[in-house]
């Protein structure tokens, strides 16, 4: 159901007005740049555990968050109420950025301020036209509910959950204990900013998670499977539970039987899906600009040289329908679009919100995310994937004479300057003499992001987006996921016996 | 009693969390509990000696669980106006009513409440000073001590001095259907400060220092900024460390990380899903006999103390692990009744682990602890000789229901006690019952103003790979 522009304004009991009386007053002291963004989302969960669905409930939030610029200084307040006055006062709180003696960005300063970029033709453009609304901007949104969260009941979705721990019980009599938890969100969103665009956008996100615990033999081991995507209600049903199931129950033999390898350096081949993991650590967050304006990211001064090998793309994507990482709109208001951190190997792009592609002089790339209107928006990543290559996966694989091949992670974590990222492995195999042999599990594997990048040596030809519940940590919280085909890295550190 | 606390919880906010109550028994509910949370934060972060954000953020939110035909649900919204909690609380009871019913969703049994918490300000974490801040004081406080000119070398050059200043309160208010009352009141106050170099050959380094206390006299901007540096230095030039069992000291600022693991385990909720890698473990000796965690939650002045837990338990001081032995499971009153284990708290408040060296001792299990009490990390260091200290993790994670455990680090290798160099790429792997029972020493020097008092720790025997 498309939502228009009446419904954000009733939601948030504000009209454009108002806004631009607020926005008259964070700016009183000075500053060139105010936002507005108001949130409504309600939240819920329900949660089976010894095969009842016993506890659940919603959560509600409201507010509205007022930024101010000047230059690249970052004013930030917020109200939890969008009574006129609540706001005005929140307006007056983000405006004290501008009545600091100390700072101005002259780089920013000697460019006229502007947090827009005039190219013609680009995204920018377009979001930079005062009162253009959603539509005209964007007439194909990236998600839609078509049977919207807050229609349904949720009683409707217990025989989902229960079915769930039914079918993983009966797949395999290991299953002792299952928890399965169905989240869902619906949030509103309208942003207002001094150059007057008004632009709106409703946000569907559910999640189904499923943690079973498998017992043989006196021992305990866990699997988990997980899937969220930006769709209403119509996304619970038969084709969700069974692939759940699947992954919950795939591969128990080998997770009784793994152990942990001999550590040390060695090749490794990253199967496609989860492994976009290794993207998300080990470049994405060193392409976002804020690290790279601030001169802190170990690919601060690479912008156009040659960072991994010819033939890779590196892609971090706002535009994949459904996905948990796409964006109609950033927090920011620039619409939602695909950006090309990497193409055929040479650094072509960070990714940037207002603040970062000001300091650069580059359009904003649809990157300005937040957790909520608590928070400003920071240059974060969406969906994050390398494009497909060319080899067949199974002969990267008969190509390794003694390594390992990794395919469920759980975390990972970087070092922006140093480079030096991991990423925690739950399940893979040896690899010996080009076959998977032993299973492996709990190891955290170390490298160093440039490294890495140019220690691959396949790509293959089976891309694949990871639809599991992927949160990005980086100061906040936001939703995003991973991508990638099948890669072999010539060497990284891997933990082990 | 209602103190006047600069953004405090009103008379009219405990008058709507009453509302709550009572609204939610007029619509049937047999229990329900309601928590009204308020907090303020101002932050205020410098760039490069400027002002480059400055933050203010005000939240206030009502957590209610209800407890309705013996059902269960929780529910939380931060539009406490009346008219929207009325239509709030009767969504809350009808969403509620849908769910399965669960015969060991209970309230606590009254006797178990706290009643000693009925300012807020009982263990004196409220610090009056907090009021009478300006923005212009705390853009004093960002900017104390953030330039570091003289600090140039030729080796490196300074990228970024990143400085953030952060003053908080948080005042909650619990009150339930069986009549318990309480509140609690805490002020934070933090100066944090992050150095990037970059070396000659074009690397970077960062390093960080903090400082942070319930008390604004506790904190200041003075060292900090030189010792970021200093550590960001310090990093330069790591080299690769040969795999192979090595003996292992934590600094403080990291070893929280490895007790992490210990307290999940710990939890009843955790060992009724089989998921703890602790389950069978209550009254048997687990871990080094010379291994001691305490949960001190009643230490007034100290950040992490509280009276009372989410359910309005009354804490107590208790001993955790008691010469290796697991002396309590944290069971909170669902918990009991699912498992039949005696209620005691639903989580820890202030763990803090108990200082003792062995190093140099005999260290077979049975025998006298004869250590030198009262070690720092520099003495610890000392008395290991040779070993790996590791300064922080990169990463890595631990399988709740195995113990297993695999973790990036950094840190540097030392040798006579003294740094040599900084480590390049390593990871450490073991199972963190085996890792606790390899305990050889842990410090004094636990961090002031932190919730969780970990000093520096010792193990002997640890993997590591690079």
């Amino acid at each position: 159901m498309e939502l228009n522009r009446d419904h954000f304004l009733k939601t948030f009991r504000t009209d454009v007005r108002q806004m631009e009386n607020i926005v008259a007053r964070a700016l009183a002291n000075g500053g060139d740049w105010c936002d507005l963004y108001f949130e409504y989302t309600t939240y819920n969960e329900l949660m089976l555990r010894d095969s009842e669905v016993t506890s659940g409930g919603f959560h509600v939030d409201y507010g509205v968050g007022i930024r101010v610029l000047s230059g690249e200084r970052t004013g930030y307040a917020y109200s939890e109420s969008t009574d006129y006055q609540d706001m005005l006062s929140a307006a007056k709180a983000a405006s004290v950025i501008s009545l600091s003696s100390r700072g101005g960005n002259t780089l920013l300063s000697s460019r006229g301020g502007s947090h827009i970029s005039s190219r013609p033709g680009d995204a920018t453009t377009l979001s930079s036209r005062p009162g253009i609304a959603k539509g005209d901007i964007s007439p194909k949104p990236y998600y839609q509910a078509l049977h919207p969260w807050a229609e349904a009941s949720s009683e409707a979705f217990i025989p989902f959950l229960k079915d769930i721990e039914q079918r993983i019980k009966f797949r395999d009599s290991r299953a002792a204990k299952v928890i399965a938890r169905l989240s869902y969100s619906y949030t509103d969103i309208l942003m207002f900013n001094s150059l007057g665009e008004l632009t709106w956008d409703s946000r569907p996100l559910g999640s189904v998670t499923v943690s079973v615990i498998y017992s043989s033999e006196g021992r305990n081991e866990s699997k988990s499977a997980s899937r969220s995507f930006r769709y209403g209600a119509e996304m619970i049903g038969e084709k969700l539970c069974e692939e759940l199931v699947s992954e919950a129950t795939r591969g128990i033999d080998a997770l009784f039987e793994a152990r942990r390898p001999k550590g040390g350096k060695m090749p490794v081949v990253m199967g496609a899906g989860a492994s976009g993991i290794l993207l998300h650590e080990a470049m994405g967050h060193a392409f976002e600009a804020d690290f790279n304006r601030k001169g802190q990211s170990i690919f601060a001064e690479k912008m156009g040289q040659r960072i991994c090998p010819q033939g890779i793309d590196i892609i971090d994507d706002g535009t994949i329908p459904g996905n948990r990482g796409a964006c109609n709109f950033d927090d920011e208001g620039v619409p939602g679009q695909k950006t090309y951190m990497v193409s055929d190997g040479i650094l072509t792009s960070y990714l940037h919100d207002r603040i970062s592609a000001g300091h650069y002089g580059v359009a904003p790339t649809g990157n300005g995310r937040r957790e909520s209107f608590r928070f400003a928006p920071l240059p974060r990543m969406r969906a994050t994937y390398m494009g497909s290559g060319t080899a067949n996966p199974e002969s990267i694989i008969a190509g390794v004479r003694k390594g390992i091949y990794v395919d469920e992670f759980s975390n990972g974590q970087v070092k922006i300057g140093e480079g030096d990222f991991t990423f925690y492995v739950k399940s893979g195999f040896l690899i010996e003499n080009g076959r998977l042999t032993a299973p492996v599990k709990d190891i955290n594997i170390i490298g160093n992001g440039p490294q890495a990048l140019s220690d691959i040596l396949a790509v293959g030809n089976d891309l694949k987006i990871d639809d599991g519940t992927w949160t990005c940590g980086k100061e906040q919280s936001v939703p995003v996921s991973v991508g990638m085909p099948t890669v072999l890295v010539k060497s990284l550190t891997v933990g082990g016996e | 009693m209602i103190m006047n606390i600069k953004y405090g919880i009103t008379e009219k906010e405990i008058e709507a969390a009453r509302f709550c109550l009572k609204c939610a028994s007029d619509l049937g509910a047999e229990g329900a509990r309601v928590s009204l949370s308020k907090n303020v934060l101002d932050t205020v972060a410098v760039l490069n000696g400027e002002i480059d954000k400055v933050t203010h953020c005000a939240d206030r939110s009502i957590y209610l669980y209800l407890y309705i035909d013996g059902k269960y649900g929780t529910y939380s919204t931060n539009l406490i106006e009346k008219d929207q909690l009325g239509d709030f609380i009767s969504r809350a009871v009808a969403a509620t009513r849908l769910l399965t019913k669960d015969e060991y969703r209970k309230l606590p049994q009254a006797s178990r409440y706290a009643k000693d918490a009925a300012s807020g300000l009982e263990l004196g974490l409220y610090d009056p000073e907090y009021a009478d801040i300006t923005p212009d004081q705390r853009m004093e406080l960002a900017l104390a001590g953030t330039h570091l000119e003289d600090e140039q070398s030729s080796d490196y050059r300074i990228v970024s001095v990143e400085c953030e200043w952060n003053d908080s309160v948080d005042d909650n208010y619990l009150i339930d259907s069986q009549g318990f009352e309480g509140r609690h009141t805490e002020t934070s106050f933090s100066f944090w400060t992050e150095v990037t170099i970059c070396a000659e050959d074009g690397k970077k380094y960062s390093g960080y220092s903090w400082k942070a206390s319930t008390r604004l006299k506790d904190v200041s901007a003075e060292g900090c900024s030189h010792q970021a540096l200093e550590k960001a230095v310090a990093q330069m030039n790591p080299k690769r460390v040969r795999s192979g069992k090595k003996t292992m000291v934590v600094d403080c600022n990291a070893s929280s990380r490895l007790v992490s693991p210990l307290l999940s385990a710990l939890s009843a909720s955790s060992i009724q899903q089989k998921n703890s890698f602790l389950e069978g473990c209550l009254g048997k000796k687990v871990f080094s006999q010379d291994f001691y965690l305490d949960d001190l939650a009643r230490t007034p002045g100290k950040a992490g103390s509280r009276l009372f837990d989410t359910e309005g338990v009354a804490t107590a001081d208790r001993v955790v692990i008691e010469g290796g032995v697991v002396r309590m499971f944290f069971v909170n009153t669902y918990m009991a009744g699912k498992t039949g284990m005696e209620p005691t708290i639903e989580g820890v408040s202030r763990p803090v682990v108990r200082p003792f060296s062995v190093i140099g001792k005999n260290e077979e299990p049975g025998m006298e602890e004869t250590g030198v009490r009262g070690l720092t990390q520099k003495e610890i260091m000392l008395q290991c000789g040779e070993g790996i200290l590791v300064t922080g993790f990169n990463g890595g994670n631990c399988n709740q229901t195995t113990g297993d455990f695999s973790y990036g680090i950094e840190g540097f290798l030392f040798r006579k006690g003294r740094i040599v160099h900084p480590v390049k790429e390593m990871v450490i792997t073991g199972n963190m019952k085996d890792l606790w029972g390899s305990i050889i020493a842990a410090g004094t020097d636990a961090r002031e103003g932190t919730r969780w008092q970990i000093p520096s720790l010792a193990f002997k025997d640890v993997t590591f790979n690079a």
